[in-house]
């Protein structure tokens, strides 16, 4: 009885990740593709179709804001962005006497602000890309400084993307794993599969453990 | 259309576990991304190992890229040169192998040369091959022959992701106990997408 239970409780688990697989699969579909195709930009430089740098807008704006709301204003990077209706990571903030600068990123969009502390007066200059360049953006935007690691991300949207990027890569592994599982099911109509995972754990495994020693 | 189901089905699972250790490597390794500080909390890199010596001559070429390689074949180091920084006495360049940096300063006066050794782990392995080749030093780029391996390998699992995605859209398609649920899955999915692309543009 025991190992009727047992059996069941396999089938069950069996069952529930091939559910997984397909569903968890179909719904990342659109993720999957988005990353594929960003990827592929960010790795092919050369493409001439996908070359967002070269097509970008520029613009330069200059403002003035009052001075009581940039000196001794804890809240004054904030403050700024709301007074010129902008919104995004802020990252490289440097305050020196006398001056104020910032970068402010959107996917896309790099916002670079400049402002005089003692008069107010200032200047945005505005970067946008095409349609190629935010989703290239899309695929490195997570509000992490490489030079910085304790920095996290301080707009919501890049919270929401980078936990977003997470949940995909952590799908993929199940994804991944799961599979493993389905094949070792059905290991003796597919035999080849031996020789497929073999293969890709001995190539990858070069990559990441033998590179420095062979 | 039903007659190719045995073929693609052979085919989607064959793939899927060739590339299934990549898809472990490139997933696992955004999550190095995105946690910086929960990485260096988990895994210290060892201290960086400093070693001196002299080469007793510099084998200028061409190209300072060049310069960099024939100096590295000399010191008998493998890896993919990062970038070069060269000023009137010195040239300096990172050789780097998935988790560990090899730091190379030369002096090209005297041909004393500084190799600062860091292991930066298998973690930080995987975030480098993820970005390799990259948007960055494109000239450079594939300078080693891992690279230029690895740049059509990452090229060879994107497209078979791309096949994945395909063929298992046409699978599932035939299988009716999972068309309704699928339909469920495919469509949340979608409204997720397009709600998240609304939300941040």
């Amino acid at each position: 009885m025991e190992s009727k239970g047992s059996q069941n409780t396999v089938k069950k688990i069996l069952n529930f990740n091939r559910k997984m697989h397909i569903h968890l699969g179909l719904f990342l579909l659109l993720f999957i593709w988005l990353f594929f195709i960003s990827g592929l930009i960010i790795n092919h430089g050369g493409w001439k179709f996908a070359s967002f740098y070269e097509q970008r807008k520029e613009r330069k704006t200059d403002f003035t804001l009052p001075v009581t709301s940039l000196n001794d204003n804890p809240d004054m990077v904030s403050q700024v962005l709301a007074q010129l209706r902008i919104s995004g990571e802020v990252e490289n903030l440097k305050i020196k006497p006398g001056s104020i600068d910032f970068r402010v990123q959107s996917p896309g969009i790099v916002r670079d602000i400049h402002i005089n502390s003692k008069s107010g007066d200032g200047t945005l200059k505005e970067l946008k890309y095409n349609f190629w360049g935010k989703l290239k953006t899309l695929h490195l935007f997570n509000g992490v400084d490489k030079t910085n690691p304790s920095r996290t991300p301080n707009w919501i949207i890049t919270k929401i993307w980078r936990f977003t990027m997470d949940i995909i890569a952590i799908v993929l592994i199940i994804l991944s794993v799961g599979s493993w599982v389905m094949w070792y099911k059905v290991r003796k109509d597919y035999r080849l599969g031996y020789i497929m995972i073999a293969c890709g754990f001995i190539v990858s495994g070069y990559f990441i453990f033998l590179l420095d020693y062979l | 259309m039903k007659k190719y189901y045995p073929s693609i089905r052979a085919l989607h699972l064959y793939i899927g576990l060739l590339i299934s250790p990549f898809v472990l490597i490139f997933a696992g390794s955004v999550l190095v991304f995105n946690h910086p500080g929960y990485i260096n909390k988990m895994a210290h890199g060892k201290d960086p190992s400093v070693i001196n010596t002299r080469l007793d001559s510099i084998p200028f070429r061409s190209t300072d890229a060049l310069t960099a390689k024939a100096i590295i074949h000399k010191l008998g180091i493998t890896g993919e040169i990062d970038f070069i920084n060269k000023n009137d006495s010195s040239l300096f360049f990172p050789v780097r192998t998935p988790g560990v940096i090899n730091r190379i300063r030369v002096n090209t006066l005297n041909g004393m040369v500084s190799i600062t050794r860091t292991d930066e782990g298998t973690l930080r392995g995987l975030a480098f091959l993820h970005a390799m080749p990259g948007p960055h030093n494109v000239a450079m780029r594939g300078n080693s022959g891992f690279i230029k391996v690895w740049r059509y390998i990452a090229d060879t699992i994107v497209y078979s992701l791309l096949f994945l995605t395909i063929s298992g859209v046409f699978l599932w398609y035939f299988m009716q106990s999972e068309r309704r649920l699928g339909i469920y899955a495919l469509g949340f999915g979608f409204l997720v997408f397009i709600g998240l692309l609304l939300f941040i543009f």
